[in-house]
C-alpha cells in the first residue's frame, strides 16, 4: 500500500506542481496574531453564518478559544495554548493559532468527494464547495488530515439536509479582487493575501527573524505540506501549540478509493457502502472535538467528558 | 495622545503600563507592529500575561495600583545615572526654575506642606516658583472696544540657576531639579520590588532598556489607559508619565508622546466637549461660585500672563457670544452672569456623588444619555437601590439597559411593586444613522453620513436635545421659572431648513463672524479659517476653540464633503489629491482629516529640534529651523510667525500653552500633589505604605462615605480588578445583542492563578463567588498560567480580574454585575473611581 500511496503522491504533485507557483495563499503569522478573534466575526457575518441565540446556550471551555472548534456554522476559530515557558522571561510560551481549512494542494477531501461538491478553485489553488451537490456522506472529515469539514444540518435526523461547511477561501471575494474577508479586518496584519510564492517568501523571512529573537521553534508550516497548502502558517512557537499534525498524509484509504474510482467505475453509492465503515471507523485521522484542561493537564472529550489523554508535564510531555 | 496612533510606528521603545492595547485598541497593533519591524523593543507592565504582553519583548508583572512607584523608581534610575536628555531638560523644562522655600514633603507622614486640615486640602501656592521681579502683562487687543474690563495677570520673571548642573549656586537646592531628584530618592530599585512584586533583574531591564530613549535622537512612546486613571490617585498615574517623558526628551518628538488610548469611540470628543462638572469646552474652567463669580473674575483668574494662553478672553466671549448670541453685551458681561455656576460642594456633582445625592432623597430626576451607571459605576447595587428614591429616569441609549430596567434587577423582584420611580426610554440612533463628527484618540476629527434611517422611532440625540429644549423654552415662557435669562435668552438655531441639523453646530463648534443680525437657521454665517481668528469683543462666536478650522471652507457651509475634517488626502477645496500625502514620512498625513488644534499631529512639536531649531534625530523632522525659514512637515505648535517673516528659533518657545512657558516637573495645578507620590489603593492588601506614612493619598474623594463599606485585608486579602476584553464592549448592551460576539467570548469569568485556585478548591471552569462587604457575585473562573502571585513585603499577593461585560438583561448571554464589589471612591483631580485595585476574597460556589 505504501508504494501505491508513494506513486499517487508523486504524480498528484507533478500536476498541480504547473500552477501551483502562481497561486494564491493566505499568510499567517502567528507571532502578530493579537488573538482579537475579529476575524471570526468577519467570516461570520461575510459568509452569513448563524450563532447559537438561546439564552446563555453558547458553550465555554473555560478558555479563551470560543467556539472551541470549528462546527457545523464555525469555519475558522482562533486556538489558544498555554505551554510551559522556555524562556524565563514569560511566564508561559502562549500560543495562539488558527484553526481552518488549509487549502491544500493534494487535498484528500476533494479526493474523496464522490460528488465533486468539494473541488479546487484553479485559478487560486483555494479548495472550495458546492453545497448543492453535497450529499452528506462526510468523508471529507475523516479524510481531512487537518479534521476541519464540518457539515450543516447534521441535527437534522434524516440525513438528507448535511451539507459540507467548511472555509472556502472567500473565493467569491478574491474573483472581484477582494481579500478573504478574515484577512480584510486583521489589524496586526497577522493574516495577508498574495501570490503563495511571495507569502512562503515572507514566511520564511518572518521565520528568520523571529529566531533571531530567540524563538528557536520557529518555523513555516504548509510550504510543502499536502503538496503545500494555500494557507502559510508562521508558528512562533513549538508545533505541538498549534493542533497541527506534524507529517499530514493521505490515507492509503483515501488514496485508493480515488484510484478506484475510475478504474472500477464504482458509483458513489457503492463507494460510500464500501468505504463509509472503513473511514469512520477511525482509519485515518480522526479528531473527536476536545479540550485540554489547563490545571490538570487532561484532553478531555468534549461530549463525553471523558478524559482521553493525560499529559505528564513533569515528564516532559507536550 | 499627544501624538497619533500613526505615530506609534516612529517609536524606538514603547512602554505599555496600565493599558491592554491590542486587546482593548485593536488598531494600534498595526503601528506597534511597523514599529517592531523597524528595530523597536517593546516592554509591557501588567498585573496579567494578557494578550498584549505576549507579543512584548519584555514583560514585567506588577500589582494594580502600584504604578508610580514603578515609575518613580525609573525617575529615580534616570537621574542617578545621568540618563536623562539633558539639554532638553534645561531648554524646555522647569527643571532649572527656584521653588518657595514654603515647599516641603515629609515622608514620615506622607503629606506635601501647604495641607489645610479643616479644609481637608491643600494650599497649593506653597509649591509655586520664587518670583525674580514682575511687569505689566497687557495686550493692544485687551483694550479694543467691546472686550470686557479685566486687568491681566502681571508676567512674572522666575528666578532660575543656570543648568541642572549649576551644583554651587547656593539656591541649587531649591530648585525643581534638586527637589526631584531628592524626592525620588527614596524609590529605589529594592523599595520599588517591594511595592509592586516584580524582581529586581526585570525590573532593571525595563528600567534601563527604556531610560535608553534619553539619547537625543530616540524616542520611547508610553501608551496607558484606564490601568492608569482608574485610581484614586490617576491623574498623578498620568502626570508621572509626563515626568519621565520630559526627562528623557520624549514629549514633542515623533515616535514619543504620552498617549491615552481612549476607550468610548467618542470619549475624546466627550472630554473635549467639557461632560464634567468643573469644565468648560475646550479644556478651560466652567464659571464657579467660589473662584470665577463674575467674568471680571474669570478674566483676572484664567489666562496665563504669556504664552497662548493669554488669548482665554478670546475663547471664554466667543463661547458666551455663541451661547447667548445677540443677547450677550459687553454691557452685561456677555450674558456670563446667566450661567449656572459650579457649586463650592461641586464634587458631590460628579458621577460617585450623584448616587449619593439620590440616596439622600435630594436628586430627583436623572438622565442617563448613553451610559449605563447601573452596571458601569462602581458599589452598583448600592447605586441601583439609590436610584429607587428617584422621581423619574430617563435613558437613551440603543437597547433597554440595566439602568433602564434597574428596578427589575435579581435583587429588586421584592421591593420592585414599591419603586414609584417613572422611566422613560429613549431609543437612540445608531452611529450608523445619524450624520455627525466623531473623533478618535489621536484627536483626528472626522465626519461620518447617515448610511441608513434610524429604526422605527430612533432619534439622533441631537433631535432628542432639541425636542427637549424646545419643550423646556415653552414651558418657561408659558409658565415662567427659575432663572429665566438662563433659558429664554439663548441663541438656539441649529435649524436647516426647519429642522435641526449637525451642520450649524458645525459651524458653531468650528467659529463663526457673528453680529446681532446672525441666525444660524436663516442663512450660513462666515466660517473662521483658524481658532486665530476668534476675538474678545464680541464680533466672533465659538462653542469649542480648540476645533477652529475643521469646518471652515465657505464655498459651501452645508457641505461636509468639502471640508478639512472630510479630506482623504486630498485639498478639500479643490477635491484632488495631493502630491505628498506623507511629508517627511512619518505617518503625519496633514491631509487626512483634521486633527485638533490647528490640524497639529504632534503636540509640543517644537521640542522634536534643539534650541537651535536643529532636528534631535535627522529622520524624524516634523519641524527644523533651516536658518532662513521653518521646515514644517507637521504644523508647528509654537509661534513661529509666518511664511515671509518666520520667527527665528530662541523666539519660538515650546510649551507655550504653559505660563512659564515651560513644561513643569514641580507644578501647582494638581490638587493633591506638587509631584507625584505613592499611595496604596484604597483597599489595599498591604499593612504600610513602604514609601512614606499615609497608606491612601490624604486628597482621596469620597472615601468616609458610609456606602462604601472599606473592606480589610485580613478578611479580604486577594487583591481584585476589572477589565475589558477584546470580543465585548463597556457594559455589553450592545455588543451581548450580537450572538456572533456572544460566541467568541459567551460567559462572565474571573482569571485566577493556578496557585490560588488550588489553595481555594477552585477547578478551571468551576462556579465561584467573589464577595466583600459591598456584594457578592458568582461568576465562573478561569485558572491560568497567566496570573501569578506576587512577592509583596514579602507576602505572597494573589490578584484575580474581573471582565465587566455582564448584567441581568439582554437576551442571549446574562451574567451579574460586577461593578458591584468596586468601591465608590475618587481622584481630588477627575473623580474618577478606583475600578482598578480592591480588596474581595472568593470561594467555590
Amino acid at each position: 500500500m505504501a508504494t501505491i500511496q508513494h506513486e499517487y503522491d508523486r504524480k498528484h504533485l507533478d500536476e498541480r506542481n504547473e500552477y501551483k507557483a502562481s497561486t494564491k495563499a493566505i499568510l499567517f503569522d502567528s507571532s502578530r496574531c493579537s488573538g482579537c478573534k475579529a476575524c471570526m466575526v468577519a467570516c461570520k457575518t461575510w459568509n452569513q453564518l448563524p450563532s447559537p441565540t438561546a439564552t446563555n446556550s453558547q458553550p465555554w471551555y473555560a478558555s479563551l478559544q470560543c467556539p472551541y472548534d470549528l462546527g457545523s456554522n464555525t469555519r475558522l476559530t482562533i486556538t489558544f495554548r498555554e505551554m510551559e515557558s522556555t524562556n524565563p522571561g514569560r511566564p508561559i510560551d502562549w500560543a495562539i493559532g488558527r484553526r481552518a481549512c488549509m487549502h491544500c494542494t493534494d487535498a484528500a477531501c476533494v479526493t474523496v468527494c464522490p460528488t465533486g461538491a468539494l473541488f479546487y478553485d484553479e485559478e487560486t489553488g483555494m479548495v472550495s464547495h458546492n453545497a448543492e451537490k453535497c450529499i452528506g456522506c462526510s468523508y471529507c472529515r475523516g479524510a481531512c488530515p487537518f479534521d476541519v469539514p464540518r457539515h450543516t444540518g447534521s441535527d437534522d435526523l434524516s440525513g438528507v439536509n448535511i451539507r459540507i461547511n467548511k472555509c472556502t477561501g472567500c473565493v467569491d471575494r478574491i474573483k472581484h479582487g477582494m481579500d478573504p474577508a478574515c484577512v480584510t479586518t486583521c489589524q496586526p496584519g497577522a493574516l495577508t493575501f498574495g501570490d503563495r510564492d511571495e507569502m512562503i517568501a515572507i514566511a520564511e523571512k518572518r521565520v528568520e527573524v523571529l529566531k533571531a529573537k530567540g524563538f528557536d521553534k520557529a518555523r513555516v508550516y504548509g510550504a510543502t505540506e499536502m503538496g503545500g497548502t494555500h494557507v502559510i502558517y508562521v508558528l512562533k512557537y513549538d508545533i505541538a501549540g498549534y493542533e497541527l499534525p506534524e507529517n499530514p498524509g493521505i490515507s492509503w484509504m483515501t488514496t485508493a478509493s480515488e484510484i478506484m474510482k475510475p478504474v472500477l467505475g464504482i458509483g458513489f453509492i457503492a463507494l460510500i457502502a464500501g468505504l463509509g465503515g472503513c473511514l469512520l471507523s477511525g482509519v485515518g485521522y480522526k479528531r473527536d472535538e476536545l479540550r485540554y484542561d489547563e490545571v490538570n493537564h487532561d484532553v478531555i472529550n468534549v461530549e463525553t467528558g471523558e478524559v482521553v489523554k493525560h499529559i505528564d508535564k513533569e515528564a516532559g510531555e507536550r | 495622545m499627544t501624538g497619533h496612533y500613526c505615530d506609534l510606528k516612529n517609536a524606538d521603545v514603547l512602554l505599555s503600563c496600565g493599558s491592554n492595547n491590542l486587546e482593548n485598541h485593536p488598531v494600534s497593533s498595526k503601528w506597534v507592529q511597523r514599529a517592531l519591524d523597524a528595530g523597536a523593543t517593546w516592554i509591557v507592565v501588567d498585573p496579567r500575561y494578557t494578550r498584549t504582553a505576549s507579543q512584548a519583548d519584555i514583560y514585567c508583572p506588577i500589582r494594580s495600583g502600584t504604578d508610580i512607584a514603578f515609575y518613580g523608581g525609573l525617575i529615580n534610575y534616570i537621574i542617578e545615572n545621568r540618563l536623562e536628555q539633558t539639554e532638553y531638560v534645561n531648554e524646555y523644562t522647569n527643571a532649572t526654575y527656584l521653588i518657595k522655600d514654603t515647599y516641603d514633603f515629609d515622608p514620615e507622614t506622607g503629606f506635601f506642606s501647604g495641607w489645610i486640615e479643616e479644609k481637608h486640602k491643600y494650599d497649593t501656592s506653597m509649591w509655586g516658583y520664587q518670583i525674580e521681579s514682575e511687569s505689566d502683562g497687557s495686550q493692544p487687543w485687551m483694550s479694543a472696544p467691546g472686550v470686557p474690563e479685566y486687568t491681566p495677570k502681571s508676567i512674572k520673571k522666575i528666578k532660575r540657576i543656570e543648568s541642572i548642573d549649576d551644583t554651587s549656586n547656593p539656591d541649587y537646592d531649591h530648585s525643581v531639579w534638586a527637589i526631584m531628584k531628592k524626592h525620588y530618592s527614596r524609590y529605589t530599585i529594592d523599595v520599588v520590588c517591594d511595592i509592586c512584586g516584580m524582581d529586581a533583574e526585570t525590573l532593571e531591564l525595563v528600567y534601563k532598556t527604556y531610560a535608553s530613549t534619553g539619547a537625543p535622537e530616540k524616542a520611547g512612546t508610553i501608551l496607558y489607559a484606564l490601568g492608569q486613571t482608574q485610581h484614586h490617585y490617576g491623574s498623578e498615574n498620568t502626570r508621572i508619565m509626563t515626568l519621565v517623558q520630559l526627562l528623557l526628551g520624549n514629549a514633542g518628538v515623533a515616535g514619543g508622546g504620552v498617549n491615552a488610548l481612549r476607550g468610548e469611540p467618542n470619549v475624546q470628543g466627550g472630554t473635549d466637549m467639557a461632560m464634567l462638572v468643573y469644565d468648560w469646552p475646550g479644556y478651560l474652567k466652567w464659571p464657579s461660585v467660589e473662584n470665577t463669580p463674575t467674568l471680571r473674575k474669570w478674566l483676572e483668574t484664567q489666562p496665563n500672563a504669556q504664552g497662548y494662553y493669554v488669548n482665554k478672553p478670546k475663547f471664554i466671549v466667543s463661547g458666551l457670544k455663541e451661547w447667548y448670541g445677540k443677547n450677550a453685551q459687553v454691557e452685561n458681561d456677555y450674558g456670563y452672569d446667566w450661567l449656572p455656576k459650579v457649586p463650592k460642594n461641586g464634587d458631590i456633582y460628579t458621577t460617585i456623588g450623584t448616587f449619593e445625592l439620590m440616596d439622600q432623597g435630594i436628586m430627583k430626576g436623572y438622565f442617563a444619555w448613553g451610559q449605563n451607571p447601573a452596571v458601569s459605576d462602581p458599589n452598583a447595587k448600592f447605586n441601583r437601590n439609590a436610584m429607587c428614591n428617584l422621581d423619574w429616569l430617563v435613558v437613551a441609549d440603543w437597547v433597554v439597559t440595566a439602568t433602564a430596567s434597574f428596578w427589575d434587577a435579581p435583587d429588586m423582584q421584592d421591593r420592585k411593586k414599591d419603586i414609584k420611580t417613572e422611566v422613560y426610554f429613549m431609543p437612540a440612533a445608531l452611529i450608523y444613522e445619524k450624520s455627525g463628527t466623531i473623533l478618535n484618540s489621536g484627536r483626528w476629527m472626522q465626519w461620518r453620513q447617515k448610511a441608513v434611517e434610524p429604526v422605527d422611532q430612533a432619534k439622533p440625540d441631537y433631535e432628542m436635545c432639541d425636542m427637549l429644549w424646545r419643550e423646556i423654552v415653552n414651558l418657561y415662557q408659558d409658565e415662567g421659572g427659575a432663572c429665566p435669562e438662563a433659558i429664554l435668552n439663548v441663541k438656539w438655531d441649529y435649524y436647516v431648513d426647519g429642522k435641526i441639523d449637525p451642520r450649524p453646530v458645525a459651524w458653531a463648534l468650528n467659529g463663526y463672524k457673528i453680529d446681532d443680525s446672525t441666525n444660524l437657521g436663516a442663512a450660513a454665517p462666515e466660517l473662521l479659517d483658524s481658532f486665530t481668528g476668534l476675538a474678545a469683543d464680541g464680533t466672533t462666536a465659538n462653542a469649542i476653540w480648540i476645533y477652529g478650522g475643521f469646518y471652515a471652507n465657505n464655498a459651501d457651509p452645508y457641505d461636509p464633503s468639502i471640508q478639512r475634517i472630510s479630506r482623504r488626502h486630498t485639498n478639500e477645496k479643490t477635491g484632488q489629491l495631493v502630491p505628498d500625502k506623507d511629508p517627511g514620512g512619518l505617518g503625519l498625513y496633514p491631509n487626512w482629516a483634521f486633527s485638533w488644534p490647528a490640524n497639529r499631529r504632534v503636540i509640543y512639536n517644537r521640542a522634536s529640534a534643539d534650541a537651535n531649531g536643529k532636528p534631535w534625530n535627522p529622520n524624524r523632522v516634523l519641524v527644523e529651523w533651516t536658518g532662513e525659514t521653518w521646515i514644517r512637515n507637521d504644523v508647528p505648535d509654537f509661534a513661529w510667525g509666518t511664511v515671509d517673516a518666520p520667527n527665528p528659533p530662541e523666539k519660538c518657545t515650546a510649551f507655550f500653552m504653559k505660563d512659564e512657558e515651560h513644561a513643569n516637573f514641580v507644578t501647582t495645578g494638581m490638587k493633591d500633589a506638587p509631584l507625584p507620590e505613592h499611595y496604596e489603593p484604597f483597599e489595599t492588601p498591604v499593612e504600610k505604605n513602604l514609601l512614606n506614612g499615609s497608606i491612601n493619598s490624604p486628597m482621596i474623594k469620597f472615601a468616609d462615605n458610609e456606602s462604601v463599606k472599606k473592606g480589610d485585608r485580613k478578611q479580604y486579602p486577594i487583591v481584585a480588578t476589572t477589565y475589558s476584553i477584546t470580543e465585548h464592549w463597556q457594559t455589553g448592551a450592545q455588543t451581548r445583542m450580537c450572538p456572533v460576539l456572544d460566541e467568541i467570548q459567551p460567559r462572565q469569568y474571573i482569571e485566577i492563578s493556578e496557585q490560588l485556585a488550588k489553595e481555594k478548591g477552585i477547578a478551571n471552569g468551576d462556579d465561584v463567588i467573589v464577595f466583600n462587604n459591598r456584594s457578592s457575585v458568582k461568576v465562573s473562573a478561569l485558572v491560568t498560567k497567566r496570573i501569578q502571585p506576587l512577592k509583596v513585603h514579602g507576602e505572597t499577593v494573589h490578584l484575580i480580574g474581573m471582565l465587566h461585560h455582564w448584567d441581568w438583561t439582554n437576551r442571549y448571554s446574562k451574567g451579574e454585575v460586577v461593578n458591584e464589589l468596586t468601591p465608590n471612591v475618587g481622584d481630588p483631580n477627575s473623580y474618577i473611581p478606583e475600578y482598578k485595585a480592591f480588596l474581595v476574597d472568593v470561594k467555590k460556589a
